[in-house]
């Protein structure tokens, strides 16, 4: 769909600048609960969408159709997660996909919940993941 | 007549996508956000298929797809889930409920077109005619 190339890679993290950057996140409910954070830069984000959609950058309006790709991304990326824990007897269900924008944004993680980070790179650009999880039994 | 499709998705970029993948084919779209939204766009419409999603707000795929195959005017329409879950039990259940295919995301256009041809028959489009 986006015709990259994504592979894990040595974590950047980017969080904490002043680029402007759009999150999804999808939480997952059940025996394990959770929120998948999927953080791209604004820039890659609009290059996500064009290519997602195969439009022109230009044509991509406003906010709107960059959200509704990073978070359709979110998705996909997140119910693997789900499918992973479900076939590992950890039952849970997916929640609906929010969109965070802004500048230096960081989630902190509940008590009692394991934070983990992991780097992507698609083509040359940084994906970071961050996942909270916490186990209900 | 053409073909129609109904997708079912909450995400307006897979709803586009979706367009896009049949744009060389003789056949209407229509959509829907959510399974509330697509059990009434099934019954004022009756597509020929329907490419459905899972997690939606309002009601999920499941739920919808469940509805579906009770209602006896719209049981037998075709469904194709386009998901991104591909979780054994998530495929069990769905299988039961009664679907055509399944397709997990991300996934190419190509694949799509050719699932949904393998249960109903799709044309291409006439090509334009020259006006030079």
């Amino acid at each position: 769909m986006f015709n990259m190339n994504a592979r894990p890679a040595a974590l950047r993290d980017f969080r904490g600048g002043n680029e402007m950057l759009v999150v999804g996140s999808v939480g997952f409910i059940g025996d394990a609960n959770g929120v998948v954070y999927v953080y791209v830069t604004e820039p890659f984000a609009r290059t996500l969408a064009s290519r997602m959609l195969g439009l022109a950058e230009a044509e991509l309006d406003n906010h709107e159709m960059v959200n509704d790709v990073i978070g359709e991304l979110s998705n996909m990326i997140v119910g693997a997660v789900k499918s992973r824990l479900c076939d590992s007897g950890v039952p849970c269900v997916l929640t609906i996909p929010s969109i965070v924008r802004g500048q230096n944004v960081s989630a902190e993680p509940a008590l009692g919940s394991e934070c983990r980070l992991l780097g992507v790179l698609c083509d040359t650009e940084p994906i970071l993941l961050e996942i909270l999880m916490k186990r209900s039994k | 007549m053409s073909t129609k499709i109904l997708t079912v998705d909450d995400s307006r970029t897979i709803r586009m996508i979706i367009q896009r993948a049949f744009r060389l084919h003789d056949c209407t779209l229509c959509q829907a956000a959510n399974g509330e939204e697509g059990l009434m766009v099934a019954a004022r419409e009756k597509p020929d298929l329907i490419i459905l999603d899972i997690t939606m707000p309002v009601m999920d795929g499941m739920t919808m797809l469940t509805k579906l195959k009770e209602n006896p005017e719209l049981k037998d329409i075709p469904v194709i889930m386009l998901t991104a879950e591909s979780g054994r039990d998530s495929v069990l259940k769905i299988s039961q409920i009664g679907v055509q295919d399944y397709l997990v995301k991300p996934f190419k256009e190509d694949q799509l077109v050719e699932k949904v041809s393998r249960i109903i028959a799709l044309q291409v489009k006439a090509p334009m005619a020259s006006t030079a």
